[in-house]
Formats: structure tokens, sequence, C-alpha cells
């Protein structure tokens, strides 16, 4: 059994609703058969007003062990960094967000906006948002770079915008079931099981991407891969968007649309300033940003080759 | 007799939390506040930004509503680009709006709305056990299938855009996919599960084809008397407990609605232009005023925002969303003489304070305005009258209703698309104004764009709760929720189950959490939740 409580602070409750889209378990599934004691979440929580504050300062004096303290959206500072832009119960909720991480075995950041700030964030953040742990790349965040919870580890991030509703679920199984341990996590922070290979992996368009079969405009019925020109950002995002599926259809590439590399730390990518928008930034036609690991150099050698040795096939694909 | 203030300290939503402030006079309301408590500042964030920005951006200002988002964010650019969309792009934003809220429906109504009627409150109703077994958190039968098959319909959502919420599928000149014949028929199945596993044994208890012989409420009557597998479906179940309980007795609200209209129809809106959506829609828009028993047109030009009582530091008079500058205030102090809210107050320029929901569609869906081939439907206008006016039931059963409609037309979707014609038209992108609308789950939703440079110049967005939950306008009218607290029994101050069901019956979006204190004394009241 584990002890879970969920709030929400800059958010549009989208990992929420991501979260309730699950299935095997589903949310009601993950509470009456695997363990999880949700004590409270803004959609489903069943205790209210006074009883949810006393619940809260139940947890916050050890009363209740929290086991995992889950937090969805930014953490907002606004205005001149009193918080008062996001007052949850007569009180800003960075407050609640400072006592509850100081005594919760684990915390866990849901989605981009808790992990580093996501859109909010974007300049000029004028809600003054955080991450939990990090603001983009940078570390630090509300909690401070030094942050450990109590079992010892720091903010376990589950980005994504929103973020998948397994990586949710199977963290959450993870630690009620006694794995935790089990969790490696990156430098991010994320946990390698999720986040360990790219968007790309899996991805429909993965042949069109080897012979540069290049889409250039949306809409078309073929697979033609959309990181040469239209933005995608799939070979460079970590995520298994492509392996465990969406919705248990589909993905956003397999569907044609450029991946936006939401799970990574400096999604919105450009501030989403004019003329980065489902575009691929190119010198001399070759991209800016390049898969990792691969040089300008070689990238140019592996084009031509790769358009000389396309077989016809790949157009009509 | 004294009246006795009640704070509700949070009263949650999914933009932010939603603080109510109730004055109780003999049992009743006699005044009321709300608050909108979280600011994020999407517009301040939009500006200066790529033209194309809205379409990432603005699906996550609300993530139970990111499709509706999207298709604003989508046609605005369109008008401002003057782009071409082709039929089948139509087809597909359509079906993506429509499944979001079809998906929405089920959950509101389970995750929302239904749990309150296990309410303490009830114990004495013949209902409560059977309300008990059905509706009761995570072990309810009828919540737990409805929250699980709510997820089904978005299966569609992300045939058509990769997933569900935040997709960006639908974009200026057309949609970024290209769904093949299995898409087609694998949406198919999936709307033929929500059929057959929820909508018609669980939900209705009969076939959609014998609901859509209701045309009137009398229809309506003798559909719940006809056979036991009706009455004790979980909508017959559900309107006679209503009725036992007494939910149609309260929670009328400003008795003005109204309705953008929505889903353009394929053949009718290819060259997109503000002016010419309200004639190219099927589900017709316009303005029904319940006083005067009169429907009659809607422009967004005749929208005024103001934020007189809100925290803004902008001109106290009334503007179009056009002239916003969005400036918020570093004083969030609650003053109920003055600003109060995040929230603006949303008014119509001549007809004041509207409200915006299912039920305006559904009024405004029974109106005789409008184009020969628009969708008509007069059943929810017919109960308005024999039931005498608005309630927190007549609300909830329009919402409802629309399931059915709305299912209809996923299935036109399906089946007029061709699967050998274009999906998207490259446009050329322009500086100029834009505007989109469509209808959220919730009500009305439209975004207001200025392109300039290639950048956006403006983007302001007036969401359904922004109408609905805005505080006082200039003249100190009320907004639409505060006003249908008005006259709302609070039987035991302790347990205002009462105000959770009228802040409910407008799909507030997340359950939550309230908190009254008695204002003289300070002490607690109540301890209780209000979904």
């Amino acid at each position: 059994m584990a002890n879970v409580l969920w709030l929400q602070g800059g958010t549009c409750s989208g990992d929420t609703m991501s979260f309730l889209n699950a299935e095997e378990p589903t949310a009601c599934d993950l509470i009456s058969d695997f363990g999880i004691n949700l004590l409270w979440h803004p959609s489903l929580g069943m205790e209210m007003g006074e009883e949810l504050k006393q619940l809260l300062q139940d947890c916050v004096s050890g009363k209740i062990p929290v086991d995992i303290f889950v937090f969805e959206g930014t953490v907002i500072n606004a205005p001149n960094g009193t918080g008062e832009w996001n007052r949850f119960a007569d009180r800003p909720m960075k407050k609640w967000v400072e006592e509850l991480a100081a005594i919760a075995n684990f915390v866990v950041a849901v989605g981009a906006c808790a992990s580093w700030g996501g859109i909010p964030a974007m300049e000029p953040n004028p809600s003054e948002s955080q991450g939990l742990q990090y603001t983009k790349k940078k570390a630090g965040g509300f909690l401070g770079a030094d942050f450990r919870s109590l079992a010892g580890l720091p903010v376990i991030n589950i980005p994504g915008c929103p973020a998948h509703p397994d990586w949710i679920s199977q963290v959450l199984v993870a630690v009620a079931t006694g794995r935790v341990s089990e969790i490696e996590l990156d430098k991010y922070h994320r946990p390698k099981a999720f986040y360990n290979t790219f968007t790309q992996t899996g991805c429909t368009r993965n042949l069109n991407f080897t012979y540069r079969a290049s889409a250039i405009e949306f809409g078309q019925p073929n697979s033609d891969c959309l990181f040469y020109d239209l933005g995608c950002r799939g070979p460079m995002t970590h995520s298994s968007c492509n392996t465990l599926l969406w919705n248990r259809v589909s993905s956003k590439t397999r569907a044609g649309a450029p991946c936006i590399g939401c799970t990574e730390p400096a999604f919105p990518f450009h501030e989403l300033k004019p003329g980065t928008v489902f575009k691929t930034p190119t010198v001399m036609g070759v991209p800016k940003e390049l898969p990792p690991g691969v040089k300008p150099k070689d990238y140019a050698l592996l084009t031509m080759v790769a358009k000389g040795i396309t077989p016809e096939w790949v157009e009509e694909d | 007799m004294a009246i006795k203030t009640l704070k509700i300290s949070p009263l949650g939503r999914v933009e932010g939390d939603l603080d109510v402030r109730v004055d109780i006079e003999d049992g009743h309301v006699v005044n009321a506040w709300t608050h909108a408590e979280m600011f994020r500042g999407f517009e301040v964030i939009l500006r200066g930004k790529d033209a194309k920005a809205g379409l990432i951006v603005t699906p996550r200002a609300c993530g139970i509503c990111g499709a509706s988002h999207l298709t604003c964010a989508a046609w605005a650019l369109d008008t401002a680009w003057q782009t071409e969309v082709p039929r089948n792009a139509i087809l597909a934003r359509n079906l993506g709006q429509l499944v979001e809220t079809i998906q929405s429906q089920p959950r509101a109504f389970y995750g929302i709305y239904a749990t309150d009627l296990t309410n303490k409150k009830y114990e004495h109703s013949p209902f409560y056990e059977e309300a008990c077994r059905r509706f009761t958190l995570y072990k309810g039968t009828s919540f737990e299938q409805g929250v699980t098959i709510s997820a089904k319909p978005l299966e569609i959502y992300a045939l058509l855009g990769g997933q569900w919420p935040h997709s960006s599928y639908m974009v200026p000149g057309g949609v970024m996919s290209a769904p093949k014949l299995t898409d087609i028929t694998k949406a198919w199945s999936i709307l033929e599960y929500f059929r057959k596993n929820w909508l018609e044994p669980t939900w209705l208890g009969c076939s959609l084809e014998r609901y859509e012989e209701i045309q009137t409420y009398d229809d309506f009557l003798a559909w719940l008397d006809e056979s036991p597998a009706h009455s004790n479906s979980d909508l017959g179940f559900y309107w006679r407990m209503g009725l036992d309980i007494g939910l149609d007795k309260y929670g009328a609200g400003p008795g003005k609605y109204m309705s953008w209209g929505y889903l353009p129809h394929e053949d009718k809106y290819q060259w997109p232009t503000i002016e010419g959506r309200s004639k190219a829609t099927i589900m017709k828009g316009g303005i029904y005023n319940s006083f005067t028993d009169t429907h009659s047109e809607m422009d967004q030009s005749f929208v005024r925002e103001s934020t007189a009582r809100a925290w803004y530091d902008e001109p106290l008079n009334d503007i179009h969303p056009f002239d916003r500058t969005t400036k918020p205030s570093t004083n969030v102090a609650k003053d109920y003489e003055g600003a109060y809210s995040w929230s603006t107050a949303v008014k119509h320029q001549d007809l004041g304070r509207l409200e915006v929901s299912p039920l305006a569609r559904q009024l405004i869906a029974g109106g005789r305005h409008g184009e020969d081939w628009q969708h008509y439907d007069g059943f929810i206008l017919d109960a308005f009258k024999k039931l005498g006016g608005a309630s927190v039931h007549l609300r909830t059963l329009a919402r409802m209703h629309e399931a059915v409609k709305l299912y209809r037309q996923a299935e036109h979707c399906l089946r007029e698309f061709r699967l050998q014609d274009p999906w998207y038209i490259e446009p050329e992108a322009k500086d100029g104004q834009g505007w989109g609308a469509t209808e959220a789950a919730r009500g009305a939703l439209s975004h207001w764009l200025k392109v300039k440079d290639g950048k956006i110049a403006n983007y302001q967005i007036i969401a359904p709760t922004t109408w609905n939950v805005g505080p006082r306008d200039g003249e100190g009218n009320r907004g639409p929720i505060e006003q249908a607290f008005i006259g709302t029994p609070v039987e035991d101050s302790s347990n205002p189950v009462e105000l959770g069901h009228v802040a409910r019956s407008f799909d507030s979006c997340l359950v939550c959490t309230v908190h009254a204190h008695d204002a003289q004394t300070g002490s607690e009241l109540a301890r209780f939740r209000t979904a």
C-alpha cells in the first residue's frame, strides 16, 4: 500500500486527463487493485474543505505518511515571489509544495510544467513559473538542485506535455510494489525505462528517414519523414511515444504531426519565436540540429548516399 | 432573519482554483461572488511569438478542452491568412472536436457531477441506495464504467492527430494527417464499441433510434414510462431522482443564452471568413432571450469585456477583445467592492451577461432563426418552457442530450471522408486579423488573433468559463454562475451540496474542495465536498 497525494499548480490539468485515459491498469484499477491509496487528487479526491486542510496538515506533521507526492503544473511565484497568483485554500500553493516535498518519501513531477516549467515558463514567464527541480535546463527550480526526498532521491521527473498515462501509472506501481530501487534516472532525473530511447524509435516513418525522403508539406498520404523540413524533433527527443503508443493506437509522428520535443527541458524549443514553428532551421540545406552524435560532414555524406540508393517504392510508401 | 456568509475556498476548476462567497438568508442564497484564483498569462506569453504559436500553446490552456482550443486557433489563422481549407480537413477537424466532447460527457457526468448524488443530504430519498450503488467514487458500477469508457472516443482523436490531449494536428490550410481506410474503419469500430457498451445499454436503455424519436418533453416522459429499461437507465434514473430531490427547482442563471454554433459544414466553409462563419455551421449559433422568448443572431463584434472588477490594470470601460492589452495586477486582494477575480466579465454589448453551455446550445437549437439546412431540435426548449425555465437538472439533461446527436455527427464525418482528396492546401502566411470559434463541451469558446510582421501582435481567448464564472461587470451586474447561485436553497450550511450542484451543472471540469467559514466568528462551519 502506498499513500499518494496529488496536487496541481500552474496547470491545464492535461496530465490528469491523460492519466484518466490509462488502461491496464485504468485509474480505477490502479486504486482498487494495485494498493495505491490516493489520499487526494483535485479530480478524484473525496476529502474536501477543512477536511482536506486537516489532511494536508496531517501529512505535513507526519501523522499521515506520504509515500509519493505528485505535483502537476508549475510552481507559480508571481507576483514578486509571493505566489499569490496561485492560491489554494487561501494560501499560495508554493507554500504547500515546500512543506509537502519535505515530508514525502518520493516526489514526482508529472508533466513538462512540474518538471521544468513548460509553456507557462516561456519568455516572458509572466507567472514567474518554475519546475520543481529544474527551470528549463537549469538545475535548481523551486526546490533547489540539492533537494532529496526522504527516500534519498531527487524529484522523479515524468515530463511530456502531457505525460503518457503509462509513464505515470508504471512509476506509481513500481513504488507501490517495492521496486523503486530499480528505477534508474537519467541526467534530467527521468526514469530511463521510458526515456532512454528516442521518440523516433518505432516511428513508422523510419525507412523514409533513412532514405531521406522528406515531407515538405502536411497532409500527405505517404510516410515521408517530418524531420528534414517540418521541424520534427523525433530523432533528438527522449520518449517512448512510438513504442508504447498514445491512446493505444498512434503517435504524433505516425499521424503526420512533427514531434515538438515536449519531454525535453528546453520545450517549447526556441521559445516559439517567429520562423521556428513546424519548420526545420537549416544552414545550406543541413538541419541546424542533427540527431545526437551525427557530425555535419557525415550527415552530408549519408544524405548523398541515401538519395543515390533510394528505391522507387519509397516515394509511394 | 440574519444573513449568514459562507466563504468557500477553493472551489477548483481546471484553469485554476475558484473561490465562492455566498450570503444566505432564510435558507436561500441572496448574494454571491465568484473568484478565479490562478493566472498563467497565455495572452502575455503569445505576444511577439510565431504566428502559428497558438496551435501549440492554446491547447495547453486547457487539458480538457484542448481540441476545442486547437479548433479555434486553426480557424483564427485560416481567417487571418484567407486560406482554402479542403473539405476532408473540415471533417477531420470536426471529428476531433466531436470525439473530445463525446469523451467529456461521461467524464463530466460521472466524474464530476453525479458523485454528489451520494451526498448524505439525500439519504432519505428512495433513490439514495441505488445512487450510491451506481455513482460512488471509484466503486460505483456506472462511475467505473463511465470514466473508463470515456477514454475510448479519444482513440479516434489519436488516429487523426496522434494523441489526446495536446495534439496540434489542425493547421491553417487543413490538417497534418491524411487518414487511410484502416483509420476510418478503426474509428467506426471504436464508435460502435462506445455505443454498444455504454451509450445504449447503460446511459439510454434503448437504441439511438428510439431516443431520437423524442421531440418534446411529453415525448420524453412517455419514453421514461414506456419500459423499465428506460426508467432504470442512468438517464432515466438520474432524471427521476433529480425531480425527487428538487434539482429542477434552482440554479436558473441569467436567462439569456449564447452559442457560437459549431461544426462548419464541409462544403460551406472552405474559404473561411469571420463574417461568413455563422451561416456555415451545422449546429447554428445565436442568442436566446427567455424573457422575450426570442432568438437572434450573434456576432463576434457584439462581445465586450469588462475588467472593472477583475485583477487587471486596464481601462475600466467595456472593450472588444481585439482591443484588450492583458495587464495583470500585482494587487490580488479580494475586494468585494472592487476587484475580486482573474476572470473578466464578458458581455453582449446590448444584452449584457449571457450563459454559455450545452443548455444554451440546445435552447438555441430550438429556434427557427438561421439557415433552413442548419440543425434544429426543439426538445430542450420545450422542456425549458414546460418546467418553467432553467435549473441544475435541465442544464445537465441538455449536456447529456447532446451525446446521441454528436454521435451521429461523428458518423457523418466518417461517411463523408473522400480518401483520394486533399487534406491540406499549403497556405501563404499573411498579416491580418483572425477569429476562430467553436463550442467546447462546456460552451462557447473563441480566439481573437492579430498578426503583424509575421508575429502575434495580440492573442485573446474567451473561454466558456470566462463567460460563466466572470465577476460583476462595470455596472455591478452579476456573472452567470453568481446569478445562478441566487435563490439556491442551502438546507444545511455545514453541507451546502446544493452550491456544488449549481457550479457542477456548468461543468467546471474538476472535482473540488469547499471550505466554509462563518464570516462573523471565523469558526469552521462545514466539512463537505461539492463533487
